[in-house]
């Protein structure tokens, strides 16, 4: 049989229609498809993919498992490694990761991996009846620290492993990111609240409303019994540019503009937590929150949502197929642009009109791009007196997040670096004993898949530590 | 869920709900908030703790109904349940070095000064209380605060009750007459504590005003709490739910802080309304 040199294109709702709702925009392989994609798969010897999964998933075999439409087979495997695998298969960046090393790759295009992931977890979900059960007790207590991809990768671990592991969520949701900043879209709750089900079914204890560092310290829960602590509290305080405006009523971070939509419901019909809608938006970052922001905002009923974003498409670092999906759903990319002001309204006339203090324009600056800088890329450079300004009724800042400081404010001894973020060495472990990091709260924003990797390796430091105790 | 142990209607609007709440109950400092939902498509909201018993495992919280959020909580009966209740939030009011202190309290804040002055009360300062509100109807708390104050003042706007006139009157004439305190605690509407910050001024004495701007996670997530403080060093942003909720009062940008309080402000009063149709619908049903 001849090999199709190409991947599987990923059935999608159309552009035009999935612009205006909020249901999934890729819909996942059918078994046809899967089974034709899963014999691209050359199962060759020396298996590269495997290493570039930050949690090692046996990819060849379970795409063999495909092969002999042994779905349920094929989700064990990768149910070895990987705690969420319905998750991964949407938001992993596997482009630059398994499918990267892939050698279907080095003359054709990679085996669509992540997508037949999402297959075999779907698969999983919509057709095992059998619950998980609960491992027997080991007799050691583990605390875990944020239910985000980190933290649900750790407990889900050691839970496995007879572990009796309480998570501890600051919010009312459990799932972190999953929940607040990763649009239904994207990635629909529903797939999460199962995840999240599974631990549970295998003992995982879960405590929202519970924020470690507030209601609890960390000292605390060893009095309370815990024997270690992992800590995957996730990202922090978002950061603004410090350019004039940014106080103005319609300027947002990304964080509250997807925790409104996304965590609050704000996107339904009459919700309880506001948020505005329609109008146009200006987007300012290129990373995959962004993307994320602006195409919310184009479904929340924005006539016209710009990214603006000072380098060029070429540094834009949201992975390639969410710029695609935001570029057919008609997201107006201005690169090598850079926001100086953001313009509010001020009627001089009349110091109770309703409009003054909200936004009415971002004004911007041209720029190009110079030598290279610390991180390898150009560095953007302005270019003087290309001024312009965009009319916007409303500015989401998406330029990353610093870590959050209340864990190190209360927890004496843990060690930090200049950023922020918490010290760990290659077993995860902290400058405190038995307390482990792991995901954003130690990296500052990356990737849920390297996340589930830290929540991982800390896992198993943490049975290391605790079975040698 | 977390139970409603006691309510009380303090005034027709104003309300005291006592919820079930150990853990926070057995951490809460004065000055620190808390978020809940009522229920479970509701919107979070912060409040100040007005209290709390740690040995009964209890935290009180007192509000005004202003919307849609708090005629909901209105609605909780005793006994009944709410959502969420998280916390405590934000940093517990400075007390350290403060021999004697001037608390301004306006309306439904007065529920948040009056565990402040209870705890320098109870750390031996010397209280001064100044309570405003903007009628008899709204005056609360009048008995907690004449038990924990050396001296206090009862006002309102229409003279209703107490004096006439608003906070800042008896705040002036004390300091006019030479007063000194080592710090004034203002705690209520934006537009008043402006004022109490103006009086302040005039006359050098340090104040801290405590800030509820809205705000989503409480922890340092959202960052939808912002506020600018104008320091030496020029405009510096700061978060009120880690940074705060008290910041000295002549930093505070209080034009920005009362602006931004507004964004949603049609939405809102649409959705009270909307809500308190709801309640009447069923009530009539």
């Amino acid at each position: 049989m001849a090999l199709e040199p190409k991947k599987h294109e990923m059935p999608a709702q159309d552009p035009q229609v999935r612009a205006h709702n909020f249901d999934e925009v890729a819909l996942g392989y059918t078994e046809e498809i899967a089974l034709s994609e899963a014999a691209r798969c050359l199962n060759c010897k020396n298996k590269p993919c495997i290493e570039g999964c930050p949690v090692n998933v046996n990819i060849p075999d379970f795409i063999m498992k495909i092969k002999e439409k042994d779905y349920e087979g094929a989700y064990k495997i990768i149910n070895k490694t990987s705690t969420l695998p319905a998750v991964c298969g949407r938001v992993c960046p596997q482009e630059t990761q398994c499918e990267a090393k892939c050698t279907m790759g080095v003359k054709f295009e990679p085996v669509g991996i992540g997508r037949l992931e999402r297959f075999v977890a779907d698969w999983h979900n919509e057709n095992a009846k059998e619950k998980a059960v609960a491992p027997e007790n080991n007799g050691h207590k583990v605390a875990v620290v944020g239910s985000g991809p980190s933290g649900l990768t750790c407990a889900g671990d050691l839970a496995k492993k007879g572990y009796k592991v309480s998570v501890f969520e600051a919010l009312h949701t459990a799932g972190g990111v999953l929940v607040y900043g990763i649009p239904e879209f994207r990635l629909p709750k529903a797939i999460v609240a199962r995840e999240v089900e599974g631990l549970k079914e295998l003992g995982v204890d879960l405590e929202t409303n519970v924020i470690i560092g507030k209601t609890l310290t960390v000292d605390e829960l060893f009095d309370m019994g815990y024997e270690a602590v992992f800590i995957g509290s996730g990202a922090g305080l978002p950061s603004f540019m410090n350019i004039p405006g940014e106080s103005l009523k319609g300027v947002y971070s990304a964080n509250e503009y997807l925790t409104r939509s996304n965590l609050m419901k704000a996107f339904r019909d009459n919700p309880k937590t506001p948020i505005m809608k329609g109008g146009k938006v200006a987007v300012v970052g290129g990373g995959n929150v962004a993307m994320d922001a602006a195409r919310t905002a184009l479904r929340l009923g924005a006539e016209h949502v710009y990214v603006v974003y000072r380098r060029s498409m070429e540094e834009l670092p949201a992975r390639a197929e969410e710029v695609e999906h935001a570029k057919e759903e008609g997201i107006d990319f201005r690169l090598l642009n850079n926001p100086v002001e953001i313009l509010g309204y001020n009627n001089p006339d009349d110091p109770r009109d309703p409009k003054n203090g909200f936004v009415k324009g971002i004004r911007c600056i041209k720029m190009e791009l110079g030598e290279p800088d610390a991180s390898g890329r150009r560095r953007p450079v302005p270019i003087e007196g290309s001024e312009f300004e965009l009319d916007v009724d409303a500015v989401i800042m998406s330029i990353g997040t610093s870590p959050n400081p209340l864990i190190k404010n209360t927890t004496a001894g843990l060690e930090v670096n200049k950023r922020g973020g918490i010290v760990v060495n290659e077993d995860g472990l902290t400058s405190r004993d038995a307390v482990y990091a792991g995901g954003d709260a130690v990296t500052g924003a990356a990737t849920v898949i390297s996340a589930m990797g830290a929540g991982k390796l800390a896992a198993a430091s943490i049975d290391e530590y605790l079975s040698a105790k | 869920m977390y139970k409603v142990v006691r309510r009380k209607a303090l005034k027709p609007t104003v309300t005291q709900l006592e919820i079930e709440a150990p853990l926070v109950a057995r951490k809460a400092k004065p000055g620190q908030f808390i978020i809940l939902r009522v229920d479970e498509e509701g919107e979070r909201i912060p409040l100040t703790v007005a209290g709390t018993n740690p040995e009964e495992g209890t935290v009180k919280i007192i509000f005004q109904v202003v919307g849609a959020t708090t005629e909901a909580l209105n609605h909780v009966p005793e006994g009944g349940y709410l959502q969420d209740f998280v916390g405590p939030l934000g940093n517990a009011t400075e007390t350290e070095g403060i021999k004697k202190v001037c608390i301004v309290g306006g309306g439904v804040g007065c529920a948040i000064a009056m565990p402040v002055a209870q705890e320098f009360h109870r750390l031996g300062a010397d209280v001064t209380s100044i309570i405003g509100f903007r009628s008899e109807d709204l005056v609360i708390l009048e008995e907690e605060f004449n038990e924990c104050s050396n001296k206090l003042f009862v006002m309102t706007d229409d003279g209703s009750y107490g004096r006439e006139g608003n906070v800042t009157v008896p705040l002036k004439e004390m300091l006019s007459a030479g007063e000194k305190f080592d710090m004034i605690i203002t705690i209520g509407p934006l537009i008043m504590m402006k004022f109490v910050t103006l009086t302040a001024k005039e006359f050098n004495a340090p104040i801290t005003v405590s800030m509820s701007p809205i705000m989503i996670d409480g922890t340092g997530m959202c960052g939808g709490c912002r506020l600018t403080l104008n320091t030496e060093d020029g405009p510096v942003m700061k978060f009120a739910c880690v940074d705060g909720p008290d910041f000295n009062g002549y930093e505070v940008d209080f034009d920005e802080a009362i602006s931004r309080g507004r964004m949603y402000f049609d939405y809102e009063r649409h959705a009270h309304e909307e809500t308190c149709n709801l309640f009447k619908m069923a009530e009539n049903a």
